[in-house]
């Protein structure tokens, strides 16, 4: 019976389109991300893609370690030598991506310090000129001294309460330091292009699954399936799990083979280097490295979408209507964002299912969440609240739908 | 075997569409008759557990068929008026996938498929996928999936609506060589259906059932004649207005009509030996021409 259920799914061409509209979002959201990474030569011209990586690596190795006082006195040193220079000073723009080509490989670091060194809410690209060597060291305390001051800032005072300020406060205390770096762009790339897959997945995947419940009814065999032995029971049981497996197969597949691209053309090194160590991450509370991060974002994403489907299965179920069923995924995913302007609602949008299938931006935002006077980010809720709910629709789905009368 | 219905009553809303039928049935044909919208497929489709009774209920040898669940529908075989499919799905797959949901080992499904497949005459389109069969085929596949689990109460919807003269013989043929050991429920408002295989039958109306019994017997409980007269062709419209008629046949000598009435209706009218087409129109007919009289 599942074989079967998944050949219905498989065998419509609406289906087959779908599935050639996935692998074409799989082969665009990749070709992206590994052009994300570009390389400035030292001639002042680009490349980017996996050339540009090979280059970058090269140059970001040269900096590879921990981030320890003499590093960052090294880079501010390096970086006043290139602002020194005739091609930095030079009102031509090739002549200053000449000069960027030399700032390449300490880039990243060179970014941190923007951003110690900016306030916790302000970003100057050209802070790190005005930095001294004598001061550069104290960038881990500015970090935690930046975000304290924003938490007590007339701004935001009241957005926080003193439980949720000190477990920011010790969270970023407890980030290891000095912080771990090597070159990373592949994982970069990855974490940012990730959420938009698996949103597409999300929504294609939907699309198929829309009509495994719903098909019966407007295909009209709906009588001859509900009058059989196992229509009511073991048929059911195959449809709901048809529609995991379904989910799981092309989630997997997707996420799975565009990751394989990714590292493969940029490199799978620095997996290990904290988050706080790129731009996106310095101001994430959740002390985890690239990869888990990355991990998070996967597995985020596949309860995401597990508890999306599944939703949008059961409603199906209950309404007989594939339309509404395969609507449901963009609903879930953009009348958030619509409604993320409206400052009261920020609490509850940030525990909404679309959460999960973006946790590398989660990841970098402050909602924070007391229970039973623990206070915690928003990203274990969603882990557990939404596969919770995921194992409870199941029975739903399979109450709604065995107990179906024909009119 | 016996399948019992005590005082069954299905309301949609305000409508009532089965009435308080009771009724008891045991192995052999059973003809349902009845106009559209006598309530025929509301009661079908109680006794296949697709809809709940409102009152009464169903009991299959004197279990009720709902409590029973799965273990009643394993004895059940259904072909519905709207027989959907799987456009997809080749002849084989099908019968394969409702085999499947019917229960049947792999090894029994396979040795049930291929004897009905040649019962059925559908050995050529075994490969065919079903959304590019013909009306007449579709319903060889809807009975071959009915007959899967060589099911003990076969429960036949409308299966000849839409279908040409010689797939409908062949179909009537094929219902009656499967009807041996088993209940039979066949629902039909073409008579000529039930005419010959039903060996009881049962007419509905208004969501009750109004008389059951064999041809001969229904034939014998009309309380009106059956009359053939020939009149002049500027007769026929008050003819028709004023009393059921049957049939008209207009010929070179004048107009040839078969009419249901008490009392002769013309001078000269000849009378005629019933038919069951007659107790139909007799039982559900309206004098005026109603379509469905003319059947």
């Amino acid at each position: 019976m599942f074989c079967y259920e998944l050949k219905k799914v498989l065998s419509k061409v609406s289906s087959r389109i779908a599935l050639v509209v996935l692998l074409t979002a799989l082969l665009i959201v990749s070709f992206l991300a590994i052009t994300s990474v570009s390389y400035t030569k030292s001639d002042g011209s680009s490349v980017s893609g996996t050339s540009a990586a090979d280059s970058l690596r090269q140059e970001k190795e040269k900096w590879t370690g921990y981030i320890t006082e003499d590093v960052l006195r090294q880079v501010i040193t390096e970086n006043t030598a290139v602002n020194q220079s005739p091609e930095y000073q030079s009102d031509n723009v090739t002549d200053n991506n000449i000069a960027y080509s030399r700032k390449q490989g300490f880039s990243d670091i060179r970014e941190l310090i923007n951003m110690a060194f900016s306030g916790f809410q302000d970003y100057d690209y050209y802070r790190v000129d005005s930095v001294t060597a004598d001061e550069v060291g104290e960038l881990y305390g500015k970090r935690v001294e930046n975000l304290r001051e924003w938490l007590y800032s007339d701004e935001i005072s009241d957005t926080f309460t003193e439980s949720e300020k000190q477990y920011l406060i010790q969270e970023y205390e407890k980030m290891d330091t000095p912080l771990y770096y090597t070159y990373a762009d592949g994982w970069k790339a990855l974490l940012e292009y990730a959420p938009t897959l698996i949103m597409l997945t999300v929504l294609v995947t939907g699309f198929l699954v829309s009509g495994i419940f719903p098909g019966e009814f407007s295909l009209k065999a709906d009588s001859v399936y509900f009058s059989s032995r196992y229509g009511r029971n073991r048929g059911v049981r195959a449809k709901i799990a048809a529609g995991f497996c379904l989910q799981t197969a092309l989630y997997w597949t997707t996420m799975l083979l565009y990751t394989g691209i990714v590292l493969f053309s940029l490199g799978a090194e620095g997996g290990e280097c904290a988050v706080q160590t790129w731009l996106g991450g310095w101001k994430s509370f959740y002390n985890i490295t690239l990869f888990q991060d990355y991990a998070l974002t996967l597995i985020g994403g596949y309860a995401g979408e597990l508890f999306i489907l599944s939703l949008s299965m059961l409603i199906s179920a209950k309404t007989r209507s594939a339309v509404l069923a395969s609507a449901l995924p963009f609903i879930v995913l953009f009348v958030p964002s619509i409604l993320s302007s409206v400052n009261v609602l920020s609490k509850l949008l940030g525990l909404l299912p679309d959460q999960l299938l973006q946790i590398s931006t989660v990841i970098n935002t402050f909602n924070l969440y007391q229970i039973g006077g623990i206070v915690m980010g928003a990203v274990p809720l969603l882990f557990v609240l939404y596969p919770v709910l995921f194992v409870l629709m199941l029975p739903g789905t399979y109450f709604v739908y065995s107990k179906a009368e024909i009119k | 075997m016996e399948l019992r219905m005590k005082e069954l009553t299905r309301q949609f809303g305000g409508f009532t569409a089965v009435d308080h039928i009771s009724l008891t049935m045991t192995n052999g044909v059973y003809g349902l008759l009845g106009v559209n919208g006598a309530g025929k497929t509301t009661l079908m489709r109680m006794i296949c557990t697709l809809l709940q009774p409102t009152e009464g209920e169903i009991l299959f040898n004197g279990q009720n068929i709902f409590k029973m669940d799965a273990d009643y529908r394993k004895i059940l075989g259904y072909l519905p008026q709207e027989f959907g499919f799987y456009p997809e799905f080749t002849v084989k797959d099908y019968l394969f996938y409702i085999a499947a949901l019917k229960g049947l080992r792999p090894a029994v499904a396979r040795k049930r498929v291929k004897e009905l497949i040649i019962r059925t005459g559908l050995s050529k389109y075994t490969g065919r996928k079903m959304k590019k069969l013909s009306g007449g085929i579709k319903r060889r596949a809807g009975i071959a999936q009915a007959m899967l689990n060589d099911p003990k109460i076969l429960v036949l919807d409308e299966p000849t609506a839409g279908l040409d003269p010689n797939e409908r013989i062949r179909f009537r043929n094929l219902i009656s060589e499967l009807s041996e050991e088993r209940l039979v429920l066949l629902s039909t408002h073409i008579v000529s259906d039930v005419e010959y295989i039903a060996g009881e039958i049962l007419l509905m109306k208004d969501g009750a059932l109004i008389r059951q019994g064999t041809a001969d017997e229904l034939i014998r409980s009309m309380t009106e004649k059956v009359w053939l007269c020939r009149v002049e062709k500027s007769a026929v419209p008050a003819l028709m207005k004023n009393y059921k008629v049957s049939n008209i046949r207009t010929g070179t000598h004048g107009t040839e009509l078969r009419i249901i009435s008490e009392k002769s209706p013309v001078p000269g009218s000849v009378m005629e030996e019933a038919a069951l087409e007659d107790v139909f129109l007799h039982y559900f007919g309206e004098k005026g021409g109603n379509n469905d009289v003319l059947l």
